[in-house]
């Protein structure tokens, strides 16, 4: 072995990959060769150097260039693709019938025990969610049109807060 | 690659594929300073930097229905940043580089050192000196050729195994450990350099 053949296989060397033997022959050239040592040393020192970098400039992204990236990259991404769109109008749709099934069967007194526990433990905390059911007890029937927003996204949670499986209405 | 980092790139591609609420915030999240530090590192230049990370996530999300799940998701979004990156490149004036070879340790016909070594790995050790090295490394880095600067930018800054890196840059890993080895070798000489000359001050 030579100082360029060493010099060339430095990297598995330092990384710790290199065959055993080939490193006995490396090892057996360093201790004979001034100038190779001090390039070994010097070449795992910029190696180790470049490392400690690595967690100073990682992710600094100046936070004027994020908040424009974050703007832009949103407002684009409601106009590609417009599936993100549709997809997000069937979860309001889906939502919106499943509020409505909630309030029927609560109207009909069909309420599944569990449903019908939550509910009244939220009204109880809850004075929008009392209001609108105490009007649709008091009329019995049914409001025109979509409960309010507030309303159905508390009726959400509580139908997501159902164990898996279980349907909030009597069958 | 962590197994905890493969778990949040499979949800947030199944997410980004319905189009889930929420999933371009995730991509945001994870990637944003990742792409714009690995395009910084390419372009040199923070206006660049910038909107070739909107280009990228603009791929990303339009894109992001054909991808194939036979790489995994961070090389594909890094590959699309290094392409989105070096095409910008190409369409620009050449940066000034220097010229490697230069920088290459010179041997005897028989093989041996030309020139008398320095070691100055202790020297660095020194707290002191830390901050200045870091710049004048990345000074450094930013003078490499492309072809050099990105393999080291990919491997030794962003950590990236060499078969990674090699994925990435559609190269194979021999020539991949070749550029890297190529470029520590230029580093060590410059930093070599930098701290004879500071001595002779």
């Amino acid at each position: 072995m030579n100082c360029k053949e060493l010099a060339y296989m430095l990297a598995d060397y330092c990384n710790g990959s290199m065959d055993p033997r080939l490193r006995e022959e490396l090892d057996t050239h360093l201790v004979r060769c001034e100038p190779c040592m001090a390039f070994t040393k010097t070449f795992q020192a910029t190696c180790e150097e470049t490392w400690k970098l690595r967690e100073a400039i990682e992710y600094a992204i100046p936070a004027e260039v994020r908040e424009r990236l974050d703007l832009f990259v949103r407002a684009a991404a409601l106009k590609y693709p417009d599936k993100m769109r549709e997809y997000r109008n069937q979860i309001e749709r889906d939502r919106r019938e499943k509020v409505a099934d909630l309030v029927g069967a609560a109207a009909a007194g069909k309420l599944s025990s569990a449903a019908a526990l939550l509910v009244e433990s939220h009204c109880a905390a809850c004075p929008e969610c009392r209001e609108y059911f105490d009007a649709l007890r008091k009329t019995g029937a049914l409001q025109p049109g979509d409960p309010p927003a507030v309303f159905r996204s508390h009726m959400i949670a509580l139908m997501q807060a159902l164990p898996p499986g279980e349907e909030f209405f009597l069958a | 690659m962590s197994a905890e980092r493969w778990k949040e790139d499979e949800a947030l591609l199944e997410s980004l594929r319905k189009g889930a609420p929420g999933a371009v915030d995730e991509l945001l999240r994870l990637y944003q300073g990742k792409i714009f530090n690995l395009a910084m590192s390419i372009l040199k230049n923070e206006s660049d930097a910038e909107e070739a990370a909107q280009d990228v996530f603009m791929t990303v999300i339009r894109k992001v229905e054909t991808f194939q799940g036979n790489s995994a998701f961070y090389s594909w979004i890094y590959r699309i940043c290094v392409n989105t990156c070096l095409m910008r490149l190409r369409g620009k004036r050449r940066n000034e580089t220097v010229s490697i070879e230069e920088f290459m340790p010179v041997f005897t016909d028989e093989g041996m050192h030309a020139s008398p070594m320095d070691d100055w790995s202790k020297e660095v050790e020194r707290d002191a000196l830390n901050e200045e090295l870091g710049w004048m490394i990345r000074k450094f880095t930013e003078e490499l050729s492309e072809k050099y600067r990105v393999v080291f930018v990919l491997s030794d800054v962003e950590g990236l195994s060499n078969e990674e890196t090699a994925r990435i840059l559609g190269l194979t890993v021999p020539a991949i450990k070749s550029r890297l080895h190529r470029a520590r070798l230029y580093l060590r000489e410059q930093l070599s350099r930098y701290l004879r000359e500071g001595k002779a001050e």
